[in-house]
């Protein structure tokens, strides 16, 4: 099974040599693995759901001893600015605003141990290249999304639903550039790049006909095009690749559109008592979407709360009062998420992981042993609302909630630190070991790479990354 | 009692110290002569020439070691033990042990100092290593000290002091000790067997069938023997050349020359050919990753894959054809530029490029066809000089036209319209030299915009060399090519500006690619990691610590130029001088790569394919050289002038060729390429927009654009419309192939796929044009008859047939609905031939 055969080469080489020649243009050729490290699935489906902008983990999944505002309190004895709640598991809790998936937990793994790189002074859009391309920026070679590797390497699960799709992001914010270097299919090629769709309750926009035209007109023009190249000329030149590409791609989309999965994309098709669970805003409906895509059969969605700097999770003031509504925006959703794939049987089978760039931290900017230049002002004594929160951005520790696909039920693995700095002190799980947990649970091997410019460029740095396999069941 | 046993030692002080030396001398002899034996002053003198006896001293640090940390810790063990009572019975004991240790502490730290100056070691680890050794070994002396002169008169404080620095001294060496096995054996050696470590990496088994390779006996062809040890010398590059190469020859083996490998190492052979499982090479590469033989020792594990190529390979009887890189594969193209003769000029042909081409027609038995008709060649020239559409009205003069020199006076008319010239070929450069309106880097600063300098050099024809030297050497205006972008924070060896300066000069103005060599010696090409990295310091005030594969290692190399013949750079001069010194040696005539690389980049953008292809690999052969060879001296002969080039080629009856479409992309790169006339190519994204801009309706307005030219223009010379390669890159344009510009980018995807078709059938920008358009010609035009001929004649250059203009009628009718006109635009513009240049 792992042997390379003499017409396995060939292939092979012939592959390699096609992939040198066509270097200058982005083309690659697939120069993976082949048959080696076969690895069985657990999962078809990946579910990414991205807390944009660097969750605090002591204000939410991974909350230390609670110290409520007072004036002329000291920063530095606050830990964490709510109470905590139970969850399902026994001598676990979860941050006060988080009950519903606290309550989902027995169905997952919580990991208490996600460590971001140290990568000097702090740029959100860096970290969150790094964490979904799993290369630190720049780089020689445009380096793909994570969702574009399991395009490319597994291509639809249903050939009219989008293999990539990203959910809630717009890019026309603060570092909108930053976010589309790695919101791509880097050297794989646009094909693989990401379907986006800014925002989901205009979802169906993405897959139905252009504004203002009706079906029946959608079918004449389609009807028209057709017949026009059927009557035009240029088949006296024979065919080429990019006349048979566009016939064919252009076929492609209008299956897309006139199918009946792109309903998924509707969320007004949606039962009103589900969907009103689900709408706590755009966050939550791209989980709704996320949720309905999948029974439809996607294979890597994003849905993020969307970055622009200073909003959302990217908390440099005020905190406390803003986290209140993150949490209202997040925890009914992804448990109920949990919940309805759980019911309908397809959460074996669907990974779902919830992740942010890096965590908070109320005095420490970067990593407790690598200080970085800080951004945000906070005073040694807190007589403000304002400044009771977990301000700073704090590299050496996070939390992560993976569900499904494999995953075990009911564990919490890994372990910060009870007093400042709360950083990883057990098991740390940094992020060439969450792709290759990803991967893995799809199939591909950890040694999986393409051919770029005569080089391989491989799924994680060097081909080196590991799946932390004790987070499976 | 307790006196007359001090007495008694200090009685036998000097003869246990001299007992103890001739001990140490007997228990190391063996391994001195071990040594000398099994590696008889082997390894090549460190390069910086010292004396070999230092070196070979250096290296029994590792074995001197061992010393200290066992007696010291010991000692110190014992010092606890006895804690209570000072002068215990295992008081003599102890005191030898202290003697003995902290005389090996400062013997090994002497041998230490020996050893870092030529070993191959990791720079932070090994001056943590170092400083704590030596501190060790001194608290030790001092520790010695405070013992013997309480042995002279015992006090308590004294023995406090000593116990103190003793226990001090113990923590150091175990400090010491640990930072020496990093740098020994790698610092996760021990966390990547702890499954719970970050480094874990659980050691795999791997199973292989051996039987493929016994029942397969077919014999390999030259080619192939070369693609498979290129194959195999690449995973070597990655995985062993650290240990096992030009740098650092462990065990006396090099894996990176011919006669090293099959020399094989101090063990003897390394590989047996047709014999792979009795070849040691192959045993270490499949050893478990915990056995002490197992091999790479230090990195990662050969993939499955990786060792089922080896394998294979020393079954096929390991070929290692001579030069098989460079001749087979990755030939090495001459640098100096050639003028060879103009074949004699014939009845029919008189443009040089016509003459050469000719001969190779002859070569490979091709006949001439008849030249592509008026409309086809005036669309192509416009669509490939200025990126437009010609109207209908300079399309019917043009054919109307019987002048025999009238397709080179087309040619030269377009190369006069300065501005549509220079907004149709930035899109080109701003590819190439990684320029765009928008992108990341510019939020922090780390990033500079060239646009205004670009737009002013294509539309002033600046000389080439001129170009060339301004981008290197740059003002402010220039400098955004080789400044690079830098994100906010800490960024990799590999990736800081001045590397990306070297990979992306090298890349696009000498078709070569330094990125191999940027982390460790090219195993395709000549380049080394040195090389790679002297070009990188000119770009740098101060020399880059050079890294091998993102570690550093220490040392250092001046500036230097790729192709020593090409001149000198001052090493001690400013980033400054050098870029200036730079500039004018790339820019030589003698630099004959230079220009065969953008005369190869002017060709492909014109026939769809270079003469060398990819256009990014030089040392690839021309299909034809003369041709390739004189383009470029002539080039130079005409003061570098591009349009000139341009003229020379789309005059040519070479240019004038029916176009030539392949089914399979892949085939247009193959080494058995054949010419026979330009290649058909997809309109870019620019053209596209452009293109829908002029017949129906602009798509962009000026609100989109990133560079605005129009500010500088007087109101004639306005265009009719935004053209699309100024605008802010969009869904459209992205859909449609424009890259990023993250990156030096010199070719485009001309391959359609679903995203792309998704936004041409639905996105915004375009069927928004469309429909603007619609009511607009809904107004202007009386019928669908005219409509149609309009819409035909305009995008197509033709009128429709007549069945065509019967479909078009069936869909729209007499008198159209806007709906009905929208959906026949965008029918037509979606049509191949509307897409296609042919």
């Amino acid at each position: 099974m792992n042997e390379l055969n003499r017409r396995q080469f060939l292939k092979n080489a012939s592959a390699a040599t096609l992939a040198a020649l066509a270097a200058g243009a982005p083309v690659t050729s697939f120069l993976s693995s082949c048959n080696s490290n076969k690895i069985t699935s657990k999962a078809d489906t990946v579910i990414l759901l991205w807390m944009a902008g660097g969750m605090s983990h002591t204000d939410t999944f991974d909350p230390k001893k609670f110290t409520p505002f007072s004036k002329g309190m000291a920063a530095n004895s606050v830990l964490s600015t709510f109470p905590q709640v139970p969850t399902a598991l026994d001598g676990i809790y979860f941050s006060d605003g988080l009950a519903a998936i606290g309550k989902v937990m027995d169905k997952g793994t919580l990991v208490r141990s996600y460590t971001a790189a140290d990568m000097g002074f702090i740029l959100h859009s860096r970290h969150q290249y790094h964490w979904h391309s799993c290369y630190r920026p720049p780089q020689s070679v445009l380096a793909p999304h994570l969702g574009a590797w399991i395009a490319k390497h597994l291509g639809p699960v249903n050939p009219v639903i989008p293999a990539f799709i990203d959910i809630g992001q717009r890019f026309t914010l603060g570092e909108g550039e930053e976010l589309k270097a790695f919101h791509s299919a880097g050297f794989l090629g646009n094909e693989f790049g990401p379907f986006v769709i800014p925002n989901p309750s205009a979802g169906l926009d993405g897959v139905r006909p252009p504004a203002g035209m009706s079906n029946t007109r959608f079918e004449k023009r389609n009807q028209l095009y057709d017949e026009l190249i059927k009557q035009s000329p240029t088949g006296e030149f024979g065919s080429d690749y990019q006349k048979e590409s566009l016939k064919k791609s252009m076929e492609q989309a209008y299956m897309l559109l006139k199918s009946p999965e792109s309903q998924a994309f509707d969320l007004s098709k949606e039962p009103k008592a589900s969907y009103d669970i689900y709408n706590t805003g755009k966050f939550g409906l791209g989980c709704l979407m996320a949720r309905r895509l999948t029974e439809q059969g996607a294979r890597f969605i994003s849905v993020t709360t969307e970055y622009e700097p200073f909003k959302g999770w990217d908390t440099h003031e005020n905190g406390n009062t803003r986290i209140k509504d993150m949490k209202q925006q997040i925890d009914a959703p992804i448990a109920q998420l949990v919940k309805d794939l759980e019911r309908t049987g397809r959460l074996e089978r669907t990974l779902i992981i919830v992740a942010s760039e890096f965590s908070r931290d109320m005095m420490v900017e970067g990593r407790p042993d690598a200080k970085v230049q800080e951004q945000v002002e906070q005073p040694d004594i807190i007589s403000d609302m304002k400044n009771y929160g977990m301000h700073r951005h704090f590299t050496d520790g996070g939390s992560m909630l993976l569900f499904g696909g494999g995953i075990k039920k009911g564990q919490v693995y890994g372990k910060t630190a009870d007093e400042r700095p709360c950083k990883t002190i057990e098991k740390p799980i940094v992020i060439d070991q969450v792709h290759q947990t990803i991967y893995h649970a799809l199939g591909i091997p950890e040694d999986a790479h393409y051919v770029v410019e005569k080089r391989p460029f491989y799924t994680t740095p060097d081909g080196l990354g590991k799946a932390a396999m004790d987070l499976f069941g | 009692m307790a006196n007359t046993k001090t007495n008694s030692i200090l009685h036998f002080k000097k003869k246990y110290i001299i007992g103890l030396i001739i001990f140490f001398i007997c228990v190391t002899a063996p391994f001195f002569l071990f040594h000398i034996q099994a590696a008889p002053l082997i390894e090549a003198p460190a390069k910086d020439g010292a004396f070999w006896l230092w070196n070979f001293l250096g290296r029994l640090h590792p074995i001197a070691v061992h010393f200290p940390v066992g007696l010291i810790l010991f000692a110190a063990i014992l010092e606890l033990f006895t804690i209570k009572d000072f002068n215990s019975t295992l008081r003599p004991g102890i005191n030898l042990l202290v003697i003995a240790g902290v005389l090996s502490a400062v013997i090994s730290a002497i041998l230490g100092l020996l050893l870092a100056r030529n070993g191959d070691y990791s720079k932070t680890i090994l001056a943590l290593h170092q400083w704590i050794g030596i501190a060790t070994a001194s608290l030790g002396v001092l520790a010695l000290f405070l013992l013997l002169r309480n042995q002279k008169s015992s006090q308590p404080w004294l023995i406090k002091a000593y116990r103190g620095l003793m226990f001090f001294t113990a923590v150091g060496v175990t400090a010491a000790g640990h930072f020496g096995g990093s740098l020994t054996h790698g610092s996760d050696y021990l966390a990547e067997t702890i499954p719970w470590s970050e480094g874990y990496k659980p050691v795999e088994k791997k199973s292989i069938d051996f039987a493929t390779f016994k029942n397969d006996t077919s014999k390999l062809t030259p080619k192939q023997e070369a693609e498979l040890n290129v194959q195999v010398r690449a995973i070597l590059a990655h995985n062993c050349y650290k240990c096992h190469g030009a740098d650092k020859v462990k065990g006396d083996l090099r894996l990176d020359m011919k006669d090293m490998i099959f020399k094989g190492g101090e063990h003897g052979a390394v590989l047996i050919a047709g014999n792979p499982m009795e070849s040691e090479i192959v045993k270490r590469i499949t050893l478990q990753g915990n056995d002490k033989k197992a091999m790479p020792s230090k990195d990662k594990r050969l993939s499955a894959e990786e060792i089922s190529t080896i394998k294979f390979w020393i079954q096929k009887g390991a070929p290692w054809p001579v030069n098989s890189a460079k001749d087979i594969l990755f030939r090495v193209a001459v640098l100096a530029p050639r003028n060879p003769p103009l074949p004699p000029a014939t009845a029919t042909f008189t443009n040089p490029v016509d003459l050469f081409v000719n001969d190779y027609f002859k070569k490979n038995k091709i006949a001439w066809p008849q030249p592509v008709d008026d409309r086809t060649y005036l669309r192509r020239i416009y669509l490939d000089i200025i990126g437009l559409l010609p109207s209908p009205e300079k399309e019917a003069a043009f054919i109307a036209n019987k002048n025999i020199g009238k397709r080179g006076a087309e040619v030269r008319q377009l190369l006069n319209q300065k501005d549509d010239y220079a907004a149709h070929w930035i899109s080109f450069w701003n590819d190439a030299l990684r320029n765009d309106y928008t992108g990341t880097g510019y939020i922090t600063g780390g990033r500079y915009n060239i646009t205004d300098w670009l737009y002013a050099s294509l539309k002033n024809n600046k000389p080439y060399n001129q170009f060339v030297q301004e981008l290197i050497s740059p003002t402010d205006e220039s400098k955004g090519f080789i400044e690079g972008i830098q994100w906010r924070g800490v960024v990799n060896a590999s990736q800081r500006t001045e590397m990306q300066a070297a990979q992306n000069v090298s890349q696009v103005f000498l078709g070569l690619n330094l990125k191999c060599a940027s982390c460790h010696n090219s195993f395709v090409s000549n380049w080394k990691l040195s090389d790679a990295y002297a070009f990188a310091n000119i770009f740098s005030d101060s020399s880059l610590e050079i890294n091998r594969c993102d570690k550093p290692t220490g040392r250092y190399t001046g500036p230097a130029m790729l192709w020593k013949q090409l001149g000198t750079i001052d090493s001690a001069a400013k980033t400054i001088v050098k870029r200036k010194q730079l500039s004018e040696n790339i820019t030589k005539p003698e630099n004959g790569r230079l220009y065969r690389t953008i005369v190869n980049r002017v060709w492909n953008q014109l026939l769809g394919r270079g003469l060398v292809e990819p256009v990014d690999v030089m040392d690839n052969e021309p299909w034809s050289q003369d041709l390739l060879d004189w383009m470029a001296y002539n080039f130079v002969e005409n003061k570098c002038d591009i349009k000139e080039l341009i003229y020379l080629i789309a005059t040519s009856n070479t240019y004038q060729l029916p176009s030539v479409g392949f089914k399979n992309p892949n085939k247009i790169g193959a080494p058995d390429f054949v010419f026979t006339g330009m290649l058909r190519k997809r309109l870019s994204a620019e053209q596209f927009a452009d293109a829908v801009s002029y017949v129906i309706e602009p798509v962009f307005g000026d609100s989109s654009l990133g560079y605005n030219y129009y500010k500088k223009l007087k109101p004639v010379e306005k265009p009719l419309f935004t053209r699309a390669s100024l605008v802010v890159n969009n869904p459209l344009l992205i859909a449609l192939g424009r890259p990023s510009r993250e990156t030096v980018s010199t070719g485009r995807e001309s391959q359609a796929n679903l995203l792309q078709a998704l936004e041409l059938t639905k996105g915004d920008k375009l069927n928004g044009a469309l429909k603007k358009g619609a009511e607009n010609w809904k107004k202007k035009y009386k019928n669908g008859d005219v409509i149609i001929k309009q819409l035909y004649n305009r995008g197509l250059g033709r009128m429709p047939t007549q069945k065509e203009f019967e479909v078009a009628k069936k869909a729209i009718g007499d008198n159209p609905d806007i709906g009905a006109i929208q959906d026949l635009f965008w029918a037509v513009v979606l049509l191949p031939e509307f897409q296609i240049i042919y």
